[in-house]
């Protein structure tokens, strides 16, 4: 009868069964037996199994003490979702704001403002070389007008264009043509 | 079918008085049945316990641990009359049928 209860408990744990209540029924199992052995009623009488193993499952199970098998872990899709949603709510939030943005300027006169607006120093009457270095920095080519290939650093400035502000559009290089001679 | 029988006469003997394991078995012996099947009465107790069918309690026994009694509960009297009922109906088809072909047989 022991050896029968025994059994029964290493299955209650290896099924899971919680300790106390896997005691409770050992000990309720263990006083019928006794008490049945001694009416002259076999285990196999009073538990109709002979397989305690079996048994014990059997009566875990109905009583709702065996651990069901998790579940295989499902990919969660819900945070992508909402990943998702915060994505589509940003695009049109954004979209929303560039036309909005774009309809309170749409009203006003439109401002075509200069691609650049270059200064172009007044470099007549500055020594030939020094009045290159000058324009050099502001403006994007020069050419010397008159005999450039016999021009010295000595020679003079004596005539410029342009001179002062221009605006300096795409793909319109600002061009300074500087004319020297002896002064 | 039988299953559920089986569980009408567990409830049937504690509805009165509440009784431990074994003395159930006694008390459906000495009702007249004395097979009670495959897988005994403990794990039908365990389910209707996990039904709420039978309450439970302890009571000291002599010399040795606690006994764990069972008594039929409020749902489990009701589960009981319906299922008297219920089995009455079937016994008096079942009776029908099987009558039949025992002439037939004799």
């Amino acid at each position: 009868m022991t050896a029968y209860v025994e059994e029964c408990r290493q299955e209650w744990k290896r099924l899971g069964v919680p300790d106390l209540l896997a005691e409770e029924m050992a000990t309720e199992l263990e006083s019928d037996l006794a008490e049945a052995q001694a009416d002259g009623v076999s285990a196999a009488e009073l538990l109709g199994e002979s397989d305690p193993r079996r048994f014990a499952a059997n009566w875990a199970g109905e009583r709702g003490l065996v651990r069901e098998p998790a579940p295989p872990k499902r990919r969660r899709i819900w945070p992508w979702i909402v990943v998702a949603l915060f994505l589509v709510l940003f695009v049109t939030w954004t979209a929303l704001q560039t036309a909005g943005h774009g309809s309170a300027t749409r009203g006003r006169p439109v401002e075509v403002t200069p691609s650049r607006r270059v200064s172009v120093p007044n470099v007549i009457g500055m020594k030939a070389c020094k009045a290159l270095r000058t324009v050099a920095h502001t403006v994007d080519d020069w050419r010397i007008a008159g005999h450039p290939y016999g021009s010295t650093c000595d020679e003079t400035v004596v005539g410029q264009s342009p001179v002062g502000h221009v605006i300096r559009r795409d793909g319109h290089p600002v061009i300074v043509t500087l004319r020297v001679g002896r002064s | 079918m039988l299953r559920g029988v089986l569980d009408l006469c567990l409830l049937a003997v504690v509805v009165d008085e509440p009784a431990y394991g074994y003395e159930m078995t006694r008390r459906l012996r000495e009702r007249g049945l004395s097979t009670v099947g495959e897988g005994s009465i403990y794990p039908l107790l365990g389910r209707l316990e996990r039904e709420g069918l039978v309450a439970t309690h302890r009571e000291a026994s002599d010399g040795g641990p606690p006994r764990k009694y069972y008594s039929a509960s409020p749902s489990g009297r009701r589960a009981l009359s319906e299922g008297v009922r219920a089995w009455r109906d079937v016994r008096g088809e079942v009776d029908s049928v099987l009558a039949t072909i025992e002439a037939e047989v004799a």
